[in-house]
């Protein structure tokens, strides 16, 4: 069984009198502890496959499969309950809460996602995830103090800390320069292979693809 | 893990200053209507202090209470059925103290109630203001209507009528003062219904004090005032938290993306606003009480409890209409606009 199968996914936009087929039927299928690289030219449709994917926006026509589960066809409540606590979210940018320490990001998320522990397991968990992204130190920083490699690895941390199934990540180092770019990968890698998360990001830098299992390449709505 | 409070704690300031801001307009609420209330019973707590019931007085009389005047066969029928009715007047006039110096008062006679002193011919019982201004119990008052004198036999609290002292006279006194052989009003207790009775006009006990000219004058523009209040206290919620909501819709975006439920963030508000309220209005009942305690003795100021529990609770409510209301935006976020515009 496959975890994660996008089937024949299609997504029109309607601007006015003028409708545009963004993804003109994409099938694909993910794996499990491994990452999928979606590379393509801007506009060829990667970022609106990802977040139909991440049930984040609907889809026009097509199948969402996650667990056997056909996404397109739950309700908003339904979707919103996965994204809680079945998928993990990394964006450009960090997106933090701007009035929660890195430790409060991380124990919100928790919450976010129903989690149940004893305060006890819960603090060994932020600081075991804390310790992966190798912020142990930074534990009690606001964001507002954090630099822009700091912030993204709290960003993943909170993606992963509810032990996702699915992580999707759209250019998670598209804001940052290329070596620390490199260590945010490396990050991804690691914690997609020993969580066994099911990763599928958006990149267009080649220097990535390196770290990646699967490079799916799209152009202008169909995967090429 | 309360984010509510997280933010609070995070922007100190800004809630500080909401929070003051609030303060100060329930202090102010608090106090206007602690003096509307004083003033009410400053005007008028001689039918105020008395229990619900009705008032009732002639049709021809045209809600004038001065103009009324009650038959006797119908007053001596309904104090028979009802043992508790009775019937009184009252009039504006002029007392001439020992030193011959004038005062205004309301003079006042009933048939026999426990709500209404009973005083002999040559008797008067005169309101407590009266005695601060030094008059004494045994001093002798006279009055240009009346051929023989009074001599003050008591003081009680709080009777006054229309800003007056009351003073409280006999029947067969007051009829050959103001040449009346009929009583001007009759009051029943009692929460039962109107009777009605032919040629006369009931009154609910508010509604008569409304038909004493000064009272509803003063009453509602106070009120008005309370009323102001209230709704900009709601509408400083509803601009605090929608200024501060659209700073942060970025944000609401990404925690819906992340799978906050939009009802968590109405919660995270309503939180906010209970707090800031609770906290302010707690400030602010106490500073009333002081007040009270601190207001100089004769600026008619009574703020009861029951008022207070009232207000506090309007400005809860308030509170939480203006901040649903700016809340409303929340709603229509859509997470991937949040994504899509990158920093917050
Ligand atoms: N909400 C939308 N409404 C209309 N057009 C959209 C919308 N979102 C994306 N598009 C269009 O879809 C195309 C693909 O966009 P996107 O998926 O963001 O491309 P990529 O991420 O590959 O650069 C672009 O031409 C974009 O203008
Ligand atoms: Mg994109």
């Amino acid at each position: 069984m496959d975890i994660f199968t996008i089937d024949e996914l299609r997504k029109t936009f309607t601007n006015g009198e003028m409708k545009e087929e963004i993804l003109k039927g994409i099938s694909l299928t993910l794996k499990e502890g491994e990452i999928t690289a979606l590379v393509g030219p801007s506009g060829s449709g990667k970022s609106t496959l990802l977040t139909i994917a991440a049930g984040l926006q609907p889809a026009s026509d097509g199948k969402i499969l996650f667990n056997d589960n056909n996404i397109t066809s739950m309700t908003a409540e339904q979707v919103r309950d996965i994204r809680a606590k079945k998928f993990g979210f990394v964006f450009q940018f960090a997106h933090l809460v701007p009035f929660l320490t890195v430790r409060e990001q991380l124990s919100f998320m928790l919450d976010v996602s129903e989690v149940k522990m004893k305060n006890e397991k819960r603090e060994q968990e932020i600081d075991y995830i804390l310790e992966r992204v190798g912020l142990s130190e930074r534990k009690h920083a606001y964001p507002s103090s954090l630099s822009g490699g700091e912030k993204q690895r709290v960003a993943i941390a909170r993606a992963v800390i509810h032990k996702p199934r699915v992580l999707f990540a759209d250019e998670p180092t598209a804001s940052l320069d290329s070596k620390k770019s490199k260590e945010i990968m490396s990050l991804i890698q690691d914690l997609t292979k020993t969580l066994n998360l099911t990763t599928l990001m958006v990149t267009h830098d080649e220097e990535m693809l390196s770290y990646v299992d699967h490079v799916v390449k799209m152009s202008d709505g169909l995967v090429v | 893990m309360n984010i509510a409070w997280k933010e609070i704690k995070k922007n100190k300031m800004r809630f500080f200053i909401l929070g003051s801001i609030i303060f100060l307009v329930s202090l102010l609420t608090f106090i206007i209507s602690g003096l509307a209330n004083g003033l009410s019973q400053d005007n008028a707590s001689l039918i105020k202090d008395l229990p619900s019931g009705h008032f009732y007085m002639n049709e021809d009389a045209e809600e004038n209470y001065n103009l009324s005047r009650i038959d006797d066969r119908i007053r001596e029928q309904l104090v028979q059925e009802q043992k508790d009715a009775v019937a009184f007047s009252i009039q504006m006039g002029f007392l001439n103290d020992e030193s011959d110096k004038e005062r205004s008062v309301a003079f006042v006679t009933s048939t026999d109630s426990k709500w209404f002193e009973q005083v002999g011919p040559g008797e008067i019982i005169l309101d407590r203001s009266l005695e601060k201004e030094g008059m004494k119990v045994g001093d002798t008052l006279t009055h240009k209507q009346y051929k023989s004198s009074f001599v003050v036999k008591k003081f009680v609290d709080q009777k006054k009528f229309s800003h007056a002292p009351v003073a409280y006279i006999n029947k067969e006194v007051y009829n050959e003062i103001y040449r009346a052989e009929e009583m001007q009003l009759l009051f029943t207790p009692g929460e039962d219904s109107t009777q009605n009775i032919k040629g006369l006009q009931s009154f609910s006990n508010k509604e008569f004090l409304n038909t004493i000219p000064s009272y509803s004058a003063e009453q509602m523009s106070l009120n008005m005032i309370v009323w102001f209040l209230i709704v900009i206290s709601g509408m400083l919620f509803g601009i605090f938290f929608y200024m501060m909501n659209v700073q942060k819709i970025g944000l609401y975006g990404i925690l819906k993306a992340i799978g906050v439920k939009t009802s968590d963030l109405f919660k995270m508000m309503w939180t906010q606003m209970l707090f800031i309220t609770i906290l302010s209005l707690t400030l602010s009942v106490g500073s009333s009480q002081l007040f009270n305690k601190v207001a100089p003795e004769d600026m008619p100021y009574h703020l009861t409890n029951e008022t207070t529990l009232q207000l506090s609770i309007v400005f809860l409510v308030i509170g939480f209409i203006g901040v649903t209301l700016s809340g409303l935006q929340i709603k229509r976020v859509e997470p991937l606009q949040a994504i899509q515009q990158g920093e917050v």
